[in-house]
């Protein structure tokens, strides 16, 4: 998801800069303030942070013949909110810009603007739609990571079709293009990263339910529910 | 004993159906599986017409050296993430493990 340097004009990387900064902005002072209340939350935080470390290092081969990576905000978004994400995010981005040359400083706005900001956004609405549901969390976790993974590219190609609209057809025609490329290489690692990402939040759950709960990510209904599940063979029937 | 191991068993399958997918295409024809990035620029160049070379960083960049040095970076990424993950997991079951009950 990357635009790499040089490959994005001038102006467009001052519009997306603009775009991301009061996210960054917001998300430091979200940090700040979470910190000074409880320093219980900074294990989770690691936790959400490791992963898109991990996963955006992987690169996987995919149908289409080319490699591309998972992203791994879900878990971040459904926990700490889109702010503190976007902040996680471009540090992992600006990591990969400096030593790797994997998308560059004048691009790294459009690439937080897509990954740390435009897919966790996207993730956090599924996350609101299902969460007072009855629908099973590790499935919202699921749906959330995956979601969040796919917009990811689906908003890389919105840029780079803003960027360079196609002689016939303009903007549409470059996007169809672009996403051409990233969507149907991302669909098989989205619903890997949400299985392996749904898994890691059952073992959070078993773990520390009661930081999820002071998150208030999940209900304690939904939660003992899930732990119950996990823990014994039902008696008779349970959601699935 | 399936229905709590289910979550397991269906990223288990997931990914060995992703890696049955890999060795499906990577068999049937010549992929260079280059990454996604870099298809996506010559997919710029092409559109624009200008070759993939005259694409000029803006701000001056380091590049890996070599594939190697690169993929010593990425690892270094990655085990970073690794290292943190064992530590707080670890952390939390020691958490646990002390405090019986909860």
């Amino acid at each position: 998801m990357h635009i790499m340097e040089g490959f994005l004009p001038w102006q467009w990387c001052v519009v997306w800069w603009l775009v991301a900064i009061p996210f960054l902005v917001l998300g430091i002072i979200e940090l700040r303030s979470m910190m000074r209340k409880d320093r219980e939350y900074l294990p989770l935080l690691g936790v959400c942070g490791a992963f898109i470390f991990i996963l955006s290092a992987l690169k996987l081969p995919s149908v289409t013949g080319s490699c591309s990576h998972p992203t791994g905000t879900g878990l971040s978004v459904m926990c700490f909110g889109a702010f503190i994400t976007s902040v996680i995010g471009g540090i992992v981005l600006l990591f990969q810009a400096l030593l790797l040359a994997h998308g560059g400083l004048s691009t790294l706005g459009a690439n937080m603007v897509s990954m740390a900001i435009g897919g966790p956004l996207a993730g956090y609405a599924v996350y609101r739609l299902l969460k007072n549901t009855p629908v099973n969390i590790y499935v919202t976790v699921f749906l959330v990571t995956a979601v969040a993974d796919l917009v990811t590219y689906v908003i890389t190609s919105f840029e780079l079709a803003l960027a360079y609209p196609a002689q016939t057809g303009g903007v549409p025609a470059s996007f169809t293009t672009f996403f051409a490329i990233f969507a149907v290489t991302q669909v098989p690692l989205a619903i890997l990263e949400g299985c392996v990402l749904a898994l890691v939040f059952k073992y959070i759950v078993a773990l520390k339910p009661e930081i999820i709960l002071k998150l208030n990510v999940f209900s304690e209904e939904q939660i003992s529910r899930a732990r119950r599940q996990d823990e014994a063979e039902p008696s008779a029937g349970g959601r699935s | 004993m399936i229905r709590r191991w289910r979550l397991e068993l269906i990223t288990a399958v997931a990914v060995l159906v992703f890696i049955a997918i890999f060795l499906i295409v990577s068999a049937g024809g010549n992929h260079e599986f280059t990454g996604s990035d870099d298809v996506g620029s010559q997919k710029i160049a092409e559109l624009t017409g200008h070759p993939v070379e005259s694409f000029k960083p803006l701000i001056p960049q380091y590049e890996p050296p070599s594939g190697e040095i690169e993929s010593t970076l990425f690892a270094l990424q990655a085990s970073f993430g690794g290292v943190v993950l064992g530590f707080v997991f670890g952390y939390w079951l020691g958490q646990k493990k002390s405090l019986p009950g909860t």
